[in-house]
């Protein structure tokens, strides 16, 4: 029997009606009253209008065991395609917890993949919006393959496309390595979870009893864990985030970063920038007023605003053009580096490389925080990932000391040994090896203990070290500092640099890859 | 099972401390110490439930009994320069509570939470180590 082309296209309509309709209109009720979209829903917030184009949506699950032929899950529980983000491609799946709680199967994870061997083969970034129960059971091991299938993806793909997961839902167990891989984790607040073991296995094992918000909610993994970047109080206000991060981005890594039309005057003098920087050392003061009085219409977007807040890390613009920053924060922790502050530059260096994305590093810094903490804690593999990262990168890199910038600190902050194409210093600078009053108890101790009146000893010759040293000059007479400049011309001076060293080209040996410590 | 004497007053006791198990704090529960010396009134004591207690009673800083709320604590080792609010105060997220000189940095240190500082366990020139409950508002 011929079907007539009318009833052909009847059929391919109810089966493209069931797929859309997801789990029906119970579970959306329900999801929605969680305060959750739907896929669907949320794809539409993220990309442009209309432009969503969806892939295998008749895709089905051949499972069998446990009664699972009779269960039918319209999309496989995943909405997956492509679409655009201001007008550039962009690679999207999205979890569909309606149907069948959006468990991670077989061909769930093959929808999946296929998306990601397209966006690494077009180069262009992969957005993952997470919300499932986790491996879908009745599928045994092939639901672990599916994970295996992700993660081996996640990490083929890393430093070729950008890759950015939105936790809206659970993912826990094998689900939170997958986003741990990718390049930047968005949580939204009351409704991302992420954990290896829920709290149920938790109390169970060692008694300990604790919320899923406080194990793994948006703020434990912005604040504690570090594993997510991003904090957003709704699902509106996230996917305007990723949209605005994407901005910043090259699609891949063999293209440029994008450079938008600048608002901003390049030659801006800021008069301000002569008082945010306290002279005394003593003080602290806000790094990010220095930032914003900088960047093209004093638009900072922090990445890891909550973690390792002692160090800040983030995307902004100097004519039009992307950067990221690295600052020290002297108002956190005195500005000291410490193993999260060291984990959380280093990874943000090395996704700045990977992508082309130009360096300017803000240097206010006393040194490594001491303690018995950071000791055992590992400081010094920790630390060695900043030297490495800022070593081994290869786009330009601009250091700017602001005030301090003592010993190994110093030469952690992109120093010009640590391959700094440019070092400039404002005249506040001061590049030593250690602060004034350690340096001068070591260097004069037997003087002050032989003086008569060691304390007044002791403060001349902290004032007379501190006179030598605690400046930019010392450095720039070895050529260590390139220019020592006027804190008001900061922004066209940066501006001009970093137009100077565009077609940087530095190469390294041929090698499989260095032994990052990790 | 450990045996200390204990010296109070003059009169020398004798206390036997039994340690139940490695890893109770795990489980959440962490009770303030019991007073050792309030149980000593007896010739000799044997405490078999010392063990909740930590490992080594340190009572130089324990007797801080839990206050419920929001704990500040130091993020370094320093000196307590100044204190800016004072029992009773009311303060809101944010806002500077005292400074701790440490790395040659007067840092501020600031609420964690908004509420009234229920409790201050720091005097000025203090030395703190990390983790050190400073204040707390609740």
């Amino acid at each position: 029997m011929k079907l007539s082309i009318d009833e052909l296209m009847k059929n391919l309509r109810e089966r493209e009606e069931k797929v859309k309709a997801a789990g029906g209109k119970k579970r959306i009720q329900a999801q929605h009253e969680k305060g959750k979209l739907t896929a669907r829903e949320r794809i539409d917030l993220l990309l442009d209008k209309d432009s969503f184009v969806e892939l295998d949506m008749l895709v089905e699950h051949r499972c069998s065991n446990f009664g699972m032929d009779k269960v039918e899950a319209p999309g496989e529980g995943v909405v997956t395609g492509y679409g655009t983000i201001n007008e550039r491609l962009i690679y999207v799946f999205a979890q569909d917890f309606t149907v069948i709680g959006g468990s991670l199967g077989e061909m769930h994870a093959k929808k999946i993949c296929k998306v990601f061997d397209m966006a690494m083969k077009m180069g262009a970034p992969c957005i993952g919006i997470n919300d499932s129960g986790g491996a879908r059971i009745q599928e045994g091991v092939d639901s672990l393959s599916g994970y295996g299938q992700l993660f081996y993806r996640n990490t083929i793909a890393s430093g070729v496309i950008p890759q950015i997961s939105i936790i809206v839902g659970p993912a826990a167990g094998g689900a939170v390595y997958s986003p741990a891989i990718m390049d930047f984790v968005f949580m939204v607040k009351n409704v991302g979870i992420m954990h290896i073991t829920g709290p149920d296995v938790i109390k169970a094992v060692t008694g300990e009893v604790v919320t899923s918000e406080k194990l793994g909610g948006a703020m434990t993994h912005n604040r504690k864990s570090g594993v997510a970047h991003f904090a957003a109080e709704n699902e509106e206000e996230v996917y305007q985030m990723v949209r605005k991060m994407i901005g910043y981005l090259p699609s891949n890594n063999m293209e440029t970063t994008p450079s938008i039309e600048c608002k901003d005057d390049p030659n801006r003098m800021e008069e301000e920038l002569l008082n945010i920087v306290p002279t005394d050392p003593n003080k602290p003061y806000e790094m990010k007023d220095v930032i914003k009085y900088i960047v093209d219409e004093g638009d900072f977007f922090e990445s890891h605003p909550y973690f390792a807040t002692n160090i800040l890390t983030g995307f902004a613009r100097l004519n039009g053009q992307s950067i990221g920053i690295i600052a020290n924060q002297p108002k956190v922790l005195a500005g000291c580096l410490d193993i999260d502050a060291s984990d959380k530059s280093a990874r943000f260096i090395r996704f700045c490389d990977a992508f082309n994305i130009p360096i300017l590093t803000l240097v206010d810094v006393p040194g490594f925080l001491p303690g018995s903490a950071q000791e055992y804690g590992g400081i010094i593999r920790h630390g060695a990932k900043l030297l490495y990262a800022y070593s081994e990168a290869t786009v330009p890199k601009i250091t700017l000391i602001v005030r301090k910038s003592y010993g190994g600190a110093y030469l952690a902050m992109c120093s010009r040994d640590l391959g700094a194409d440019q070092v400039i210093a404002w005249p506040t600078a001061e590049i030593a090896v250690m602060g004034s009053q350690g340096a001068a108890n070591i260097i004069f101790r037997k003087e002050i203990a032989k003086a008569d009146n060691p304390e007044k000893v002791r403060q001349e010759k902290i004032d007379e070290f501190q006179l030598k040293f605690s400046n930019p000059y010392e450095a720039a007479k070895r050529g260590y500092v390139d220019m020592v400049i006027d804190p008001r011309e900061t922004r066209p001076r940066l501006i001009t640099t970093f137009e100077m060293l565009s077609t940087k080209r530095e190469s390294r040996p041929a090698k499989k890859h260095g032994n990052f410590p990790v | 099972m450990r045996k200390f004497q204990i010296k109070v007053d003059g009169k020398v006791y004798e206390v036997e401390i039994e340690e139940v198990g490695g890893n109770e704090l795990s489980a959440g529960i962490i009770s303030a110490p019991e007073s050792v010396v309030g149980k000593v009134e007896e010739e000799s004591v044997s405490q078999k439930a010392a063990a909740k207690t930590s490992p080594a009673p340190t009572p130089a800083k324990a007797p801080v009994a839990a206050v419920a709320g929001e704990e500040v604590a130091a993020p370094m080792p320093g000196k307590i320069l100044q204190l800016k609010v004072k029992e009773g105060d009311s303060v809101n997220e944010g806002d500077i509570l005292l400074i701790l000189e440490a790395m040659k940095m007067e840092n501020e240190i600031v609420a964690n939470a908004s509420g009234n500082v229920k409790r201050i366990n720091v005097a000025v020139n203090d030395m703190v180590d990390t983790g050190d409950v400073l204040l707390v508002i609740g």
